[in-house]
């Protein structure tokens, strides 16, 4: 089997065990008693969240490697992760201020988790339109490493700002977040929604990979 | 069933537009490597 | 190290001759400060907001505007003649022409700056007379972290297409975090507050400082190397 037909079958698979997490999130897992059914919308955020900053943390990781060892496997990977993450950002971008609304009372706040999936998205975004402007192979793979390496380590001054702001100027609350402790069935769910949502990932990147290594062979990647 | 507040409209919401996506995003990969 | 630093110093003192000589860069700056101050006074309702509650952010705002501006043209001199080979081909390490582009903007930036913030005081009667010293150490740190970050980002737009919508769209979410740290401090500052309230921000912006000059000077030589 090729690269993308492997690709394909594990987003296959992924995208079959997504229908089961929705299932078991929306009819067998029981309702929180503060945040009612919005609540829910966590089980896709959060795994969401997290794909978007495995991606992002894998394309800093590989922009270091490709910098290091000049491999352009490292490069391609990226890429592909890169688009991979902004899907998944743009997932975080959507389902979170759908969430914001009932909960916080408003369909945007700078709190820390939108603004850092903001930037996410802006630095998946900008990361994408620097390879889209530079043509020549070499040059494009060096810059992308760059940004994705200023990307990955601009992360955490990011959090730090917004949390330093935050305790600066506390926001009013409509209906309080769920506290960290779980109760056993919704941490289930969580966690199964986090294994399909770091499937559809690996698909998804399989298939960029493999779509990446096509153009380049085809004379236009 | 519902103890809490009455915002299901906002799940569903939710829950079509991650489902929009993702298939979505799925959908143009599986085109564009449909000859791979 | 010595020589690092006197190679740089010497590509520094060219660039900066050669800005100042022609001041073409340096008045349009100065003049683009002005218009955008000019913007704000017009974009504002004096009588709904007190001038003092907005101020630290229409400086801010205005000097992150200002130094996009001057960063990029930052490398357009060496693009337009091909003078980037010429700097390359010379034994000079890629360190020292990172650290002389870095110094050489930051000068320009900070002029620009140096102008622009008598003028924010006049258009906006904001009193700044006691506390003049620490909002300059605070405008240096944080246009060190902007000009740091703009330097490295600068050097690779030059040869992407549409190079000036480019910059902005990749630096300014880098800018964002020296730019809060450097809002909170100037309000802190104009409130007539002590600075001790706000050292955790003067520290986000050392650490911003510390960690992007390094990181640039590390990843610079990857920007230039074919």
């Amino acid at each position: 089997m090729t690269l993308a037909q492997r690709g394909r079958w594990v987003t296959g698979t992924a995208l079959a065990l997504l229908v089961a997490v929705y299932v078991r999130a929306l009819v067998f897992t029981p309702v929180e008693r503060f945040q009612g059914l919005a609540q829910k919308i966590f089980y896709l955020h959060v795994p969401a969240a997290w794909s978007a900053m495995l991606a992002m943390g894998l394309v800093g990781l590989a922009s270091i490697l490709f910098l290091l060892m000049k491999d352009y496997r490292f490069d391609r990977f990226a890429a592909a992760s890169a688009e991979v993450g902004t899907v998944f950002a743009l997932v975080m971008l959507t389902t979170g201020p759908i969430w914001a609304k009932p909960i916080w009372g408003t369909w945007w706040t700078w709190d820390a988790r939108l603004t850092l999936t903001l930037f996410l998205f802006f630095l998946f975004v900008g990361y994408l339109l620097l390879r889209g402007a530079v043509a020549e192979a070499s040059l494009r793979a060096h810059y992308s490493a760059v940004l994705g390496i200023c990307g990955l380590v601009l992360l955490p001054f990011v959090h730090l700002s917004v949390y330093l702001f935050r305790t600066l100027h506390p926001q009013p609350v409509v209906l309080k977040p769920s506290a960290p402790s779980l109760p056993g069935s919704m941490l289930a769910t969580l966690l199964f929604s986090f294994g399909v949502f770091t499937l559809l990932y690996v698909g998804f990147v399989m298939q960029r990979y493999a779509l990446a290594l096509a153009r380049e062979a085809r004379g236009d990647g | 069933m519902a103890d809490g507040p009455s915002n299901g409209g906002y799940m569903v919401a939710a829950y079509i537009v991650a489902a929009a996506i993702v298939v979505g995003y799925a959908l143009l990969l599986s085109v564009r490597t449909r000859k791979l | 190290m010595g020589d690092v630093l006197r190679h740089a110093w010497v590509i520094a003192r060219k660039d900066l001759v050669l800005e100042f000589r022609s001041r073409t860069a340096l008045v349009s700056a100065a003049v683009f400060t002005a218009l955008v101050l000019t913007v704000f006074n017009f974009g504002r309702d004096p009588t709904a907001v007190a001038t003092v509650d907005l101020a630290p952010s229409i400086l801010w705002v205005t000097f992150t505007f200002a130094a996009m501006l001057a960063l990029n043209r930052a490398f357009q001199l060496e693009l337009e003649n091909q003078a980037l080979d010429g700097l390359l081909v010379s034994p000079i390490s890629r360190t020292s022409l990172f650290w002389a582009k870095f110094f050489a903007n930051w000068v320009f930036v900070s002029v620009v700056e140096a102008i622009g913030l008598p003028l924010f005081v006049l258009f906006f009667d904001v009193p700044v007379g006691g506390v003049l010293l620490p909002l300059v150490g605070v405008i240096a740190l944080a246009t060190a972290g902007f000009v740091a970050v703009g330097t490295l980002f600068s050097a690779m737009v030059i040869r992407t297409r549409f190079a000036e919508l480019m910059l902005p769209v990749l630096l300014l979410p880098f800018l964002v975090p020296p730019l809060i740290g450097a809002v909170q401090v100037t309000a802190q500052l104009l409130g007539g507050r002590p600075l001790s309230e706000v050292t955790g921000w003067l520290r986000l912006l050392a650490a911003f400082d510390i960690v992007f000059l390094t990181l640039a000077t590390l990843l610079f030589p990857a920007t230039v190397n074919e």
